[in-house]
């Protein structure tokens, strides 16, 4: 996954770098003063994490309030909550792919079958029916919700390091290809083994009702999202706070040093088994409680939801945001889903219900059936493409990757001639088919 | 300091043998490393002294032979056993992580001595604490050992240190898994006359101060006739010749591995 970089980055100027734009925002915002400090202070930093942050812990109170003076056609609060939770939901699978990806650099392709096996787990635990061999129904004790997610996380975790396991050798792309080639069997699993009603669809049961007390609260409600809101807002800093544990601890260093070079992880005491399947069991868990939360919300699920597009667009999602970078990826999960829900619907809309499109003499006219849902994924594309352009370190960066994307994680010895040599020299010693999954010495 | 010392053999190998398709790197070489010598394997370009630190680390298995360490095999194990044993080493051409900071890179050196279950991670449990901050001092010695230079830059990146430097930085990461035996691959490479010199210094120094054995490859004789209590000669991968830097100085087959063979009657 480390980008070395080429003449082409060297030479491409940034466009807004040459167009001294970001300057003067720069300046701008550095020179305008409010209670006695500069605007620049007010967006940079925790503050901006502040912000952000209570604007998320208000969202219902602020959306409700919104109706005060926004068309209730457009802006029906509980819709937009609804919005939220899936954005949340992704959320959620992008802090899960970054483990994988962000910190181990293990690129994993087929990350959607850890979505599908979370969601169709809460769907037989909390139905309580399932179908035998001869498509027979079957009750079996039903489980609540809140004992579906630790089962579906185990049981996600459980088909990670099934998946990680024979893959341990892989790197790079041989690996993205076998983890491609997963993210598809399962749902197609799903769908052809009768077992799964995968053709069929499945009704999964709303999430219940508890008594606290404070009174009744239900999240299952379909008037009023905002318990449920609330549900997927505390997993998601739950998910958070893990994911800050485990890369500030000896697991996080054993991982981004194996993503740096795995050879001499492994002779550092580094073991290589163990770790990665760790990287894989816990991404694929966190996915798993995402596919829980998926599982509830859209109540009826069925194979064809979980494409190969799911796991692009979450990989899209923390490429945007930063890999590595734990605001980084939520805020590419948050962006990637707004332009996606928003954006490409509004010009979609905009396009369609255009007067002077409409006239078929207009040479734009075929733009009326152009419809934008359908090639989203042409505009994640260039979105990604900008990106790469622009700012290939991500929205908000890693700071390791972010060293790595300058160049400055080229080692001295590997511009050096005499690097040249030694590797010259080690190469005719030991020729690369016999490396055995360690790589090339 | 030259002189064969008669202590206890450390590390053996047996017949060792790799090979490669139809390329022998490494040829039935026999080795006794006694405790406490420092041993320089020398040899012409593609001898396979490298090989034979990848066949000991368990980066490479051998063909046939057997690898002994303190009594027992090391043969067929992954190089964090290896590892775990006491074997620890450094790389030709220097393979720290460069996006990680000193600090970490001494720690990461360390990682068989931090418990890494998930458990004690999430929970931050006492004993996961206690072996993170008995790390984090171990890594400030380690790091105090090369001046204070490394001690004062640990937060910065790896990958902004100096070559020479660098080479230290690779030293006290193997040495934070407290080995018994250290492999030292070209630690002069790429250096100059004064950083040689001081390397040939903290290697000695190395050896006492931590009580180790080290077995190094090093192309400069400056080095290995200086420092090396025995030295084993490889062409081919065949080991030619072994014994005190006095003898091998004037070997006849080892003159012929460098610089080919005399001419009859010339």
């Amino acid at each position: 996954m480390s980008a070395s970089p080429s003449h082409f980055q060297q030479k491409m100027q940034n466009p807004l770098k040459s167009l001294g734009i970001r300057k003067k925002i720069g300046d701008f915002l550095n020179n305008t003063k409010f209670l006695n400090r500069s605007l620049s202070w007010y967006v940079t930093g925790w503050r901006v994490g502040v912000f952000w942050g209570l604007i998320a812990l208000f969202l219902p109170q602020l959306l409700n309030f919104s109706t005060n003076f926004l068309d209730q056609t457009y802006f029906a609060p509980n819709i937009l909550l609804l919005d939220a939770i899936l954005c949340g939901i992704y959320v959620m699978l992008a802090l899960g792919l970054n483990i994988v990806v962000g910190y181990a650099g293990l690129l994993d392709l087929g990350y959607v079958a850890f979505f599908v096996i979370g969601s169709y787990t809460v769907a037989f635990a909390t139905s309580g029916i399932i179908r035998n061999i001869h498509s027979q129904v079957v009750n079996i004790p039903a489980l609540t919700f809140w004992e579906a997610i630790p089962l579906a996380a185990l049981i996600a975790g459980f088909m990670g390091v099934l998946l990680g396991a024979p893959t341990l050798r892989l790197r790079g792309d041989y690996l993205a290809i076998v983890t491609l080639g997963f993210g598809e069997i399962v749902p197609i699993v799903i769908k052809d083994v009768p077992f799964f009603y995968g053709a069929l669809g499945f009704q999964v049961p709303p999430a219940p009702v508890v008594n606290t007390p404070f009174g009744q609260v239900d999240f299952g409600n379909p008037l009023d999202f905002s318990a449920f809101y609330y549900l997927t807002l505390a997993v998601i800093i739950l998910i958070v706070m893990f994911n800050i544990l485990l890369r500030n601890s000896s697991i996080g260093r054993a991982w981004i040093a194996i993503r740096e070079d795995e050879l001499a992880a492994s002779a550092s005491g580094v073991n290589l088994v163990r770790i990665k399947l760790m990287a894989f069991g816990l991404g694929a868990a966190i996915g798993g409680i995402g596919g829980v939360f998926n599982g509830v919300m859209t109540s009826s699920i069925s194979y064809d939801q979980f494409s190969f597009q799911v796991s692009i667009s979450v990989l899209i999602m923390i490429v945007l945001g930063g890999i590595g970078s734990i605001p980084g990826v939520i805020v590419g999960a948050i962006l990637l889903r707004f332009i996606d829900v928003y954006v490409i619907s509004t010009i979609s809309n905009m396009l369609q219900t255009n007067t002077a499109l409409a006239n078929p003499s207009n040479p734009f006219h075929f733009l009326v059936s152009f419809n934008l849902n359908t090639t989203k994924f042409l505009i994640f594309g260039l979105v990604l493409l900008l990106m790469i352009i622009l700012r290939p370190q991500g929205i908000i960066p890693n700071k390791r990757r972010q060293l790595e994307l300058k160049g400055v994680g080229l080692a001295p010895e590997e511009l050096s001639v005499i690097g040249e040599i030694e590797r010259e020299e080690e190469g005719s010693s030991a020729p690369p088919e016999s490396v055995e999954g360690l790589g090339d010495i | 300091m030259a002189g064969t010392s008669k202590g206890e053999v450390l590390l053996q190998l047996k017949n060792v043998t790799k090979s490669f398709g139809g390329l022998t790197a490494v040829d039935s070489i026999n080795l006794e490393i006694r405790k406490g010598e420092i041993f320089s394997i020398i040899g012409p370009n593609g001898a396979g002294k490298t090989t034979v630190f990848n066949l000991i680390t368990g980066i490479y298995q051998p063909t046939s032979g057997e690898i002994i360490f303190n009594g027992s095999s090391i043969k067929n194990l992954s190089p964090d056993r290896v590892l775990r044993r006491g074997i620890a080493r450094t790389f030709q051409n220097i393979r720290l992580f460069n996006n990680m900071t000193i600090m970490e890179n001494a720690m990461v050196g360390q990682h068989p001595f931090i418990p890494s279950d998930l458990f004690s991670v999430t929970f931050r449990l006492p004993n996961y604490r206690a072996a993170e901050k008995k790390a984090h001092n171990r890594a400030l010695e380690l790091l105090a050992f090369f001046g204070s230079e490394l001690v004062m830059r640990k937060e910065e990146y790896a990958v902004n240190l100096a070559y020479a430097v660098r080479r230290r930085l690779e030293i006290v990461r193997a040495l934070g898994s407290r080995p018994k035996l250290l492999l030292l691959d070209e630690p002069t490479a790429g250096m100059n006359d004064a950083e040689t010199a001081d390397a040939i210094k903290y290697i000695q120094r190395l050896r006492q101060e931590f009580d180790l054995t080290i077995l190094l490859i090093e192309h400069k004789l400056q080095v290995t006739m200086g420092i090396s209590d025995r030295i084993a000669v490889l062409d081919y991968g065949k080991k030619i010749a072994e014994g005190i830097p006095a003898d091998i100085q004037h070997n006849d087959l080892v003159i012929e591995a460098y610089l080919g063979r005399k001419v009859e009657g010339a």
